[in-house]
């Protein structure tokens, strides 16, 4: 597909709006449909759809493994941790009511960074799971 | 009402005419293609039942990036099914009977919407006035699933977390030359 250059020029055109998009609805879910999940996904593709087009080296090198397994980790990680910070601050586990400086800006604040976290959690899950089917045995390098 | 039975019998039609293309083909390829315009159209579905956030959970996660992830997969699969050799009569006959059974049970379910069925009765009132009075969000699906359960969702983070560790050890257990350069190389060495 490397050298096709409707597939090459429409991924170049497509790449920004699709993680813009992914953006509005990470952070949209508490007004409209969306959330973590969506986003997480609807991200992923953008990065998975450059890899299919430019092959997975120059995927791999727009967006590094290595950045992509830490952040594989951190979106579960972010999540824990409103969790703990909201222990810390004399509440339950995942309680968001303490985070801010009223419960409902609390609410805000624990429910944004946990959609964060789901997010990270599952685009990096997905660009990693793309990535490890497609150079298993490098057949796809071909 | 006489409309959307209509676009409900539309689309049960193509969910149907779908599901009975995927029993007929035997293309590794079509059988996921097939999948992805399964759930494509069980999304609408659900756009039918007023469940948007599960309408573009099922669009994004079941139509687009579970159908890259298979046809990632199924590189290493060989083109076409295998026929079966053994009856089709016994699945077929469970089927039929699972299926009468299901149907059956569906007379007992409350009609959709109505406001005194339990599920509307339980809790369901009270993250309603929850969500706009103790969290302030208009979405209440997102109260819900952020604040109400939380854990749940951390849970199910959790598990999409292990779910892709556990794939990442299985696949590059075979692909090390590239990534670990000293220790693991020899080992590979050894054991070749």
């Amino acid at each position: 597909m490397h050298n096709n250059p409707i597939l090459r020029i429409s991924t170049k055109i497509l790449f920004a709006p699709i993680i813009l998009f992914g953006l509005y609805v990470q952070f949209h879910g508490d007004f409209g449909p969306g959330g973590g999940f969506q986003a997480g996904v609807i991200v992923a593709s953008a990065f998975i759809l450059y890899s299919l087009v430019f092959g997975i080296e120059a995927g791999k090198k727009l967006f590094p493994s290595n950045i992509n397994l830490i952040l594989l980790a951190l979106g579960g990680i972010i999540y824990g941790g409103v969790g703990i910070v909201s222990m810390l601050l004399g509440d339950e586990f995942l309680a968001y009511n303490v985070l801010g400086s009223s419960p409902q800006s609390g609410q805000h604040i624990g429910i944004l960074l946990v959609e964060l976290g789901v997010g990270l959690t599952v685009s990096n899950v997905m660009i990693a799971l793309f990535n490890a089917f497609a150079s298993y045995d490098n057949i796809k390098e071909k | 009402m006489i409309s959307e039975l209509l676009i409900n019998a539309f689309l049960v039609t193509i969910m149907l005419s779908i599901a009975i293309a995927l029993i007929k083909t035997r293309t590794v390829i079509f059988t996921v293609i097939l999948t992805s315009a399964y759930s494509l159209v069980a999304a609408l579905m659900f756009i039918t039942l007023d469940a948007v956030d599960v309408a573009f959970t099922e669009a994004s996660v079941g139509a687009g990036i579970s159908t890259i992830l298979f046809l990632a997969a199924m590189a290493y699969l060989p083109k076409k099914e295998e026929e079966s050799i053994s009856s089709e009569f016994v699945p077929a006959l469970s089927c039929i009977i699972l299926g009468g059974i299901l149907i059956w049970c569906s007379y007992d379910l409350p009609e959709i919407g109505q406001f005194t069925a339990p599920i509307h009765q339980h809790i369901a009132p009270e993250y309603i006035k929850g969500s706009k009075e103790d969290i302030g969000i208009p979405n209440i699906v997102t109260s819900v699933l952020a604040s109400y359960r939380g854990y749940d969702t951390f849970g199910e983070t959790i598990v999409v977390f292990t779910a892709g560790v556990a794939v990442l050890a299985l696949l590059q257990k075979k692909d090390p030359a590239k990534k670990n350069k000293s220790q693991p190389k020899q080992k590979i060495r050894k054991n070749a």
